[in-house]
């Protein structure tokens, strides 16, 4: 489904906007430290590698245990704890609620809910 | 697992204030066919006697099941029936048909948002619905 030229603009306009907030360029500020931080980035890699490796078992047909998933928890515990990708995530939290704020003003145009309409599946 | 857009391309800087961004956003979504042709299939789910009697209906037995009414079963049995019977209106089949097509053009909306933005929009804007704080 293409929107038409005009809704792009808009849509473009929009993003760009959300961009120069304090917390988004924050949240890209310390994007960038994680993905200029090996340690960090691998750590984080590693994890989600983990996490679709448990999941491709489980669509599988597998019963994954406790110590399965264990090693998952311990490193998802390790990365949650890293300053650099701690400090990315409390700046996207600290975001959303403007976030929020501003698919409200769209909701309210349409008298929907925008966020939940437009969430990719 | 957190939702995230690599931010690492960064468009042009444009200074517009995000919450007029988004009525003109809105303004431009609300002229759309997709949008026209779901909020009519709304209106008409809305004002149909027999969805609202089956929506009574369905209510009824959902509360029963979350009271543990069921027994023997006839709460979640008629529930089935009655939810089949729903689906298959022809308002309530059009309906769903027009929410997907608005949802297709939200989504791709929402990609270019998300992409400028350098953050995926939606997914983080949406509010939790379970009052947990998430």
């Amino acid at each position: 489904m293409e929107p038409n030229e005009e809704t792009k603009t808009a849509a473009r306009q929009l993003g760009q906007s959300l961009r120069q907030y304090n917390y988004v360029r924050s949240y890209h500020d310390a994007f960038e430290e994680i993905q200029a931080d090996p340690e960090a980035s691998a750590l984080e890699k590693k994890m989600y590698d983990l996490y679709e490796a448990l999941i491709a078992r489980q669509q599988a047909g597998e019963i994954l245990d406790r110590e399965d998933t264990r090693p998952f928890y311990e490193l998802r515990q390790q990365v949650q704890n890293h300053p650099l990708i701690s400090k990315r995530n409390d700046m996207l939290r600290l975001a959303k609620p403007y976030l929020s704020q501003v698919a409200d003003e769209i909701s309210f145009l349409l008298g929907v809910d925008y966020a939940v309409l437009a969430k990719p599946q | 697992m957190e939702l995230q857009t690599n931010p690492a391309s960064a468009p042009t800087a444009v200074k517009t204030d995000p919450l007029q961004a988004a009525q003109t956003l809105g303004n431009l979504l609300r002229q759309t066919p997709e949008y026209g042709a779901f909020l009519k299939a709304l209106k008409a789910v809305n004002s149909d006697p027999a969805i609202q009697r089956l929506s009574t209906q369905i209510r009824a037995h959902r509360s029963a099941l979350q009271w543990g009414h069921d027994a023997e079963g006839q709460h979640t049995a008629e529930l089935a029936r009655l939810e089949l019977e729903m689906e298959d209106l022809p308002a309530v089949k059009e309906y769903h048909k027009a929410e997907e097509e608005v949802s297709l053009l939200f989504r791709a909306v929402d990609e270019i948002i998300s992409q400028e933005a350098g953050v995926a929009f939606a997914a983080n804007a949406q509010r939790s619905s379970c009052g947990c704080g998430g």
